[in-house]
């Protein structure tokens, strides 16, 4: 096997094993609370008899707990099931299915953008190594990476739509409203998206920013970068023809191991702008203690994260040439 | 004999102080930014102007020279509340932290040293635990356990410990190949003395500026919580003041002050234990001083 491939394989089953280990432990958790297996779902007055029995039989909560724990991952793996919303009455994974896309969209846009300007100003920053833009840059991103995200998103929003009113203060679209084509429908998402974009976007380069800016100081420093200076090449070319690629692997590197925290943001990021993502259903299960969805969230989620995870090492793989030696 | 140790011990310690707080302009910095919300958590009666438990004010006043930072729906005093406030998001991102290293260092210390089955086994659960999205298993376990800062400190350190189990481990099993450890086995210490008694003690400048470098990611992660109301309701946190200024309507209302004034001091305080964790991370490993 070529060495991307094996490299790339060698991930992919990686990621699939630490996926099950998450399945499993969402098995155990509700199990090791106190009342025991499922006393939430028992115990739930919301649920009707018939509905509990009926539960009880699909799980197997009744059957001894290896028995349920085969049910759960077949339950799980062949039909994406894994669980009812004690609030939605509907199983979770549909439930979940509806405000995933609103999340996807926030998480791959937000990191491709952040990446790409904390690279871009990264290597500005570094090349103009000692300048005030240099400072400036820096002490702003120190700054933002402070924040948390869900104050961030507040600020803006109050400043933004309250005092500007320039951006709607809550929701993904407007309510109530019958669009006349797709494009009517996207205009009026992306003017309520714009601003929590910026919100992620600008926590997220603050953190690739630095990354990028010492990792591009190191690489002006080797000798290849010299060789390209002696060959005539101007600063600009040497730059962004030759040190932006090596330079780019450690932020590459950095973001996949950084998406969870960056999943994280987003989600908070949801809930202070209300969008129908899946940040605003696990505000919303916290506050109904609605556990089945909790633990279906934490599923998923970490499905979307081990996958953008592994997204970024094939990227990797594609862009480091000493992979393909491996 | 022992006085005179000591007083080299202080002397010492006065150095590294004057080094890191004085010497070195980000800890000078960070310094200066930690003294606001540390004065406010040390001496909070001092400060506030008011009891912020109290109801001194009209509902919702804007900012005025009685009340600087308005108040709140209940009409209790907003900026006594930031004051207050300060010791509980202090005291949660600091106790957090410590705890996260002391956690990560002794499976770090295990995994290093004792190697073998141990260390594959826990190597695994380590890298498992830095791939999944934390802040949902935080909110799960967090919401399950139940309300109390006891428990969001538990959450925390448990979805915290990993990068430092690794850092340390990585140590250990460069400092396991010393002739002195070999040495202290060859005359029959144990392994835990070793641990504890050889190896823990080159550790421990990283580890403290390991957990002044940690504690700025803990008390976002306690606002985190606070602000998805896993909080203490009860008591008064920075976090926990943003989630009642979002949930009475500050941002319908305008009220500025209010939400920003938490997250400032949150910022501020986050800044100011980074900068200081550098400059101590710098005095302990000069290397990283050539940037």
């Amino acid at each position: 096997m070529p060495g991307i491939t094996r490299y790339v394989v060698r991930k992919v089953v990686s990621r699939i094993i630490v996926f099950f280990i998450i399945v499993s432990v969402t098995f155990i958790i509700p199990r090791l609370m106190p009342g025991g297996a499922f006393a939430y779902l028992i115990e739930n007055p919301n649920i009707a008899p018939e509905l509990r029995e009926a539960l009880i039989k699909e799980f197997g909560l009744d059957k001894p707990l290896w028995v349920q724990y085969v049910t759960f991952l077949k339950e799980f793996f062949l039909k994406g099931n894994i669980g009812i919303s004690f609030y939605y009455l509907k199983p979770v994974s549909e439930v979940i299915a509806q405000a995933l896309p609103w999340t996807v969209t926030l998480v791959t846009t937000s990191v491709v953008l952040s990446a790409l300007f904390g690279i871009i100003l990264g290597a500005l920053a570094a090349y103009r190594r000692g300048s005030k833009f240099e400072a400036t840059l820096f002490n702003v991103f120190m700054f933002v990476r402070s924040m948390p995200s869900f104050w961030l998103g507040l600020v803006l929003l109050i400043i933004f739509g309250y005092y500007l009113g320039v951006a709607p203060l809550y929701g993904a679209y407007t309510y109530g409203v019958t669009y006349e084509n797709l494009l009517e429908f996207i205009k009026d998402v992306l003017w309520h998206l714009w601003l929590p974009m910026i919100t992620l976007v600008l926590l997220g380069t603050s953190v690739y920013f630095v990354l990028s800016r010492n990792s591009i100081v190191d690489v002006l420093t080797e000798d290849f970068v010299m060789v390209a200076r002696a060959k005539g090449l101007s600063d600009r070319e040497v730059l962004f023809r030759h040190a932006l690629r090596p330079a780019s692997l450690p932020v590459l590197t950095y973001l996949a191991l950084d998406l969870g925290y960056s999943i994280g943001g987003a989600l908070l990021v949801e809930v202070v702008f209300s969008l129908p993502g899946v940040g605003k259903l696990m505000y919303e299960a916290v506050y109904m203690t609605d556990y089945p969805l909790l633990l279906g969230i934490v599923v998923y989620v970490s499905a979307l994260t081990l996958t953008l995870i592994t997204i970024a090492e094939v990227l990797y793989a594609l862009i480091d040439p000493r992979v393909k030696l491996l | 004999m022992r006085s005179d140790s000591l007083t080299r011990f202080l002397k010492s310690l006065g150095a590294a102080a004057k080094a890191i707080f004085i010497l070195n302009n980000r800890g000078l910095a960070g310094l200066m930014l930690l003294s606001i919300p540390i004065a406010m958590a040390l001496f909070p009666q001092l400060i506030a102007p008011y009891n912020p438990w109290e109801t001194t004010g009209a509902p919702f006043e804007p900012p005025s020279w009685k009340h600087l930072l308005g108040t709140n729906d209940m009409g209790q005093d907003i900026f006594s509340e930031l004051v207050y406030g300060a010791r509980i998001s202090l005291l949660v991102g600091f106790t957090a932290a410590a705890a996260t290293v002391v956690l990560g260092t002794v499976i770090g210390l295990i995994a290093g040293y004792v190697g073998g089955i141990i260390d594959e086994i826990l190597l695994t659960i380590t890298d498992t635990m830095m791939l999944i999205p934390v802040l949902p298993f935080m909110i799960l376990l967090a919401s399950m356990l139940g309300q109390g800062y006891q428990n969001i400190v538990l959450v925390i350190t448990i979805f915290s410990w990993p990068s430092v189990a690794r850092l340390v481990r990585a140590q250990t099993l460069s400092l396991k190949q010393n002739i002195y450890i070999e040495a202290a086995r060859a005359v029959g210490a144990s392994g835990t003395w070793i641990m504890f008694r050889h190896i823990l003690p080159q550790l421990l400048p990283l580890l403290i500026a390991f957990i002044v470098l940690r504690a700025g990611g803990a008390m976002i992660a306690e606002a985190s919580l606070s602000f998805l109301g896993l909080g203490d309701p009860t008591q008064k946190s920075w976090g926990t003041m943003i989630y009642w200024a979002r949930q009475s309507g500050a941002i319908s209302s305008g009220a500025w002050w209010w939400i920003t004034a938490p997250g400032l001091m949150i910022t501020m305080s986050v800044l100011g234990f980074a900068q200081v964790g550098y400059a101590m991370e710098e005095y302990v490993n000069p290397r990283l001083r050539t940037r």
